[in-house]
């Protein structure tokens, strides 16, 4: 288990390095495919984003390509990676559980001031949510990003049904995940939150933030440390 | 339907095979059944001296008069840069590209060994066997179809001239004020459709030949499957010992131009401009650079699967051996 529980230094770990460099590699490769899916649009001379200082590139639809191939290949890789391996591990900890709809609500509006947090898991539930939404639309764009990369390379002739669903399925989700970028940034801005951030930086959370969001995780995780002691 | 969907259902699976390493063409399929290929042959063009506006280009205008709808009477104007491109008031122009005129005859003055010659190039799309203004237009209005058409859907296309930029001789051209992008966000998105020649598709589709083909008078123009135009190409350069241009450039066209004279020649007589693309030999396709990362990109699954089940296996055996220490 990578997750170990340091009371002296007030921490416990969230994230291992495994899964740190997953975020990472999807976040900035998926940023990155974003920006330049904007600049695959006309948009970069129209408004003038290429009088920016260092955007100057940004209306060569060719040079986007370029930087839209290298972050397909890191975010598709990653992609398929936390599939298989947390798949095979079976680690189910950010798939929606029962009653995790109700509980998301509770949540939410304990966030705003209403109410309180249920006790919780290592994971919030409207985060199990969130995840799988987010997981549907990278799959989807990694489908249909495939058969777009193909057609450009092998067959451009390819059946115009296809070619036209591929299109319509990348370019919606571009603005679902696009939405869902903007859904993560602003969970972050809400203050109950930001304890989480330096976890995704660093792996660690401090533990007593654990034991008062996330006590039904602590417990566990303190109980299978018990139980592993001699 | 069923035809559509088998292909594409053998597609994708060659897509599938492509990404185990089972099998990858080594370029883009041009030479599919049906595939067709123009010539035009310039030791026969005399660019219709007997008439005010050459056969083909009449034939063309004939054909294509009522594609464009009528234009709004206030095109709206797009937000930041105002650019609007209004053919409709000039729709005679036939001296260069518009979206009222696919077709024109550019005439070139020449000296080949000191003797002084007049050449007459007709200049349209050249429907490139993979056409980056088809490939990577965003909302795929612009398509190649498997008879080697490059077609640009008018319903589709917003207009934003992506397919021009990515054009290395900047073939369609633009009308505002028409087009879907009036119904979604006309201030803000697209700016009207882009028009170009289709190689008469329809026309194709019925058993007949292209209004230009159809209607030249020398028969400079031909149409017929790639593989015997391909032939005839070089058969009459051989003949006449010419040349031939667009079979490399831009990495291969549907359009093979043959000429007594050089195209180094005739380019020097052609000064690139908006609606006059010049005809630089071996001008290359961009997007071939982009290859190699793309075909990366289609083996990222199977690096993600090969990564994933090899730190699944390294951390299997690091949790047994952790076990195995922990009992004794």
């Amino acid at each position: 288990m990578s997750e170990k529980i340091f009371p002296e230094k007030n921490l416990v770990t969230r994230h291992n390095a495994t899964e740190l460099i997953e975020h990472w590699a999807i976040a900035i490769s998926g940023l990155l495919l974003l920006i330049t899916g904007i600049f695959e649009l006309p948009v970069a001379k129209r408004y003038y984003i290429i009088t920016v200082p260092g955007l100057g590139w940004s209306a060569d639809f060719i040079t986007s390509l370029y930087i839209h191939y290298a972050a397909a290949l890191v975010f598709t890789a990653a992609g398929i990676f936390h599939l298989i391996y947390h798949g095979l591990q079976s680690e189910k900890g950010l798939l929606p559980q029962k009653g995790d709809m109700k509980a998301s609500v509770t949540v939410i509006k304990s966030l705003f001031g209403f109410g309180q947090e249920p006790p919780m898991h290592k994971y919030l539930p409207e985060q199990r949510w969130a995840y799988v939404g987010m997981a549907l639309i990278i799959a989807m764009l990694i489908v249909s990003g495939l058969i777009k990369t193909y057609k450009n390379i092998y067959a451009p002739d390819m059946s115009l049904a296809v070619v036209l669903t591929a299109t319509w399925i990348h370019n919606i989700c571009f603005v679902l995940f696009f939405l869902a970028f903007l859904a993560h940034m602003a969970a972050i801005l809400l203050r109950p939150n930001w304890p989480m951030v330096r976890g995704i930086f660093t792996g660690k959370v401090r533990l007593n933030y654990a034991r008062h969001r996330h006590a039904l995780w602590i417990t566990d995780l303190e109980k299978n440390e018990q139980s592993v002691d001699p | 339907m069923s035809e559509i969907t088998r292909r594409s259902f053998l597609r994708i699976s060659a897509g599938a095979a492509a990404l185990t390493g089972v099998h990858l063409p080594k370029t883009a399929r041009a030479e599919a059944a049906g595939s067709l290929s123009t010539l035009i042959d310039l030791s026969l063009c005399d660019g219709c001296a007997n008439r005010k506006i050459p056969a083909c280009i009449q034939a063309c205008r004939s054909i294509n008069r009522n594609k464009i709808p009528p234009v709004v009477d206030n095109i709206p104007e797009p937000w930041p840069r105002k650019t609007i491109e209004d053919w409709s008031k000039k729709q005679d122009v036939t001296n260069r590209l518009t979206p009222y005129n696919y077709l024109y005859v550019h005439r070139a003055e020449v000296t080949v060994d000191g003797k002084r010659q007049t050449l007459f190039v007709p200049r349209r799309c050249m429907h490139c066997d993979n056409p980056a203004c088809a490939t990577i237009c965003p909302f795929s209005a612009n398509h190649k179809n498997q008879n080697g058409a490059v077609v640009i859907n008018p319903n589709q296309c917003f207009g934003g001239a992506k397919c021009r930029d990515v054009c290395p001789w900047e073939i369609p051209q633009r009308q505002s004020g028409v087009g879907i992008y009036l119904h979604v966000l006309p201030d803000f998105m697209g700016n009207g459709v882009m028009f170009k020649c289709d190689l008469c598709n329809d026309r194709l589709k019925e058993g007949k030949k292209p209004g230009c083909v159809e209607a030249c008078p020398r028969k400079a123009m031909l149409i017929g499957p790639r593989k015997d135009i391909e032939a005839e190409a070089e058969e009459r350069a051989r003949r006449m010992k010419g040349y031939i241009y667009g079979q490399k450039e831009n990495g291969g066209t549907a359009t093979l131009y043959v000429s007594p004279v050089s195209f180094e020649l005739l380019n020097q007589t052609m000064t690139r401009k908006p609606g006059q693309p010049d005809m630089k030999p071996n001008v290359e396709r961009r997007m071939v650079g982009t290859d190699p990362l793309g075909k990366a990109v289609l083996a990222a699954p199977v690096l993600g699967l090969a990564a994933g089940l090899l730190g699944w296996f390294s951390r299997r055996k690091t949790k047994i051996k952790a076990e195995e220490q922990g009992h004794v």
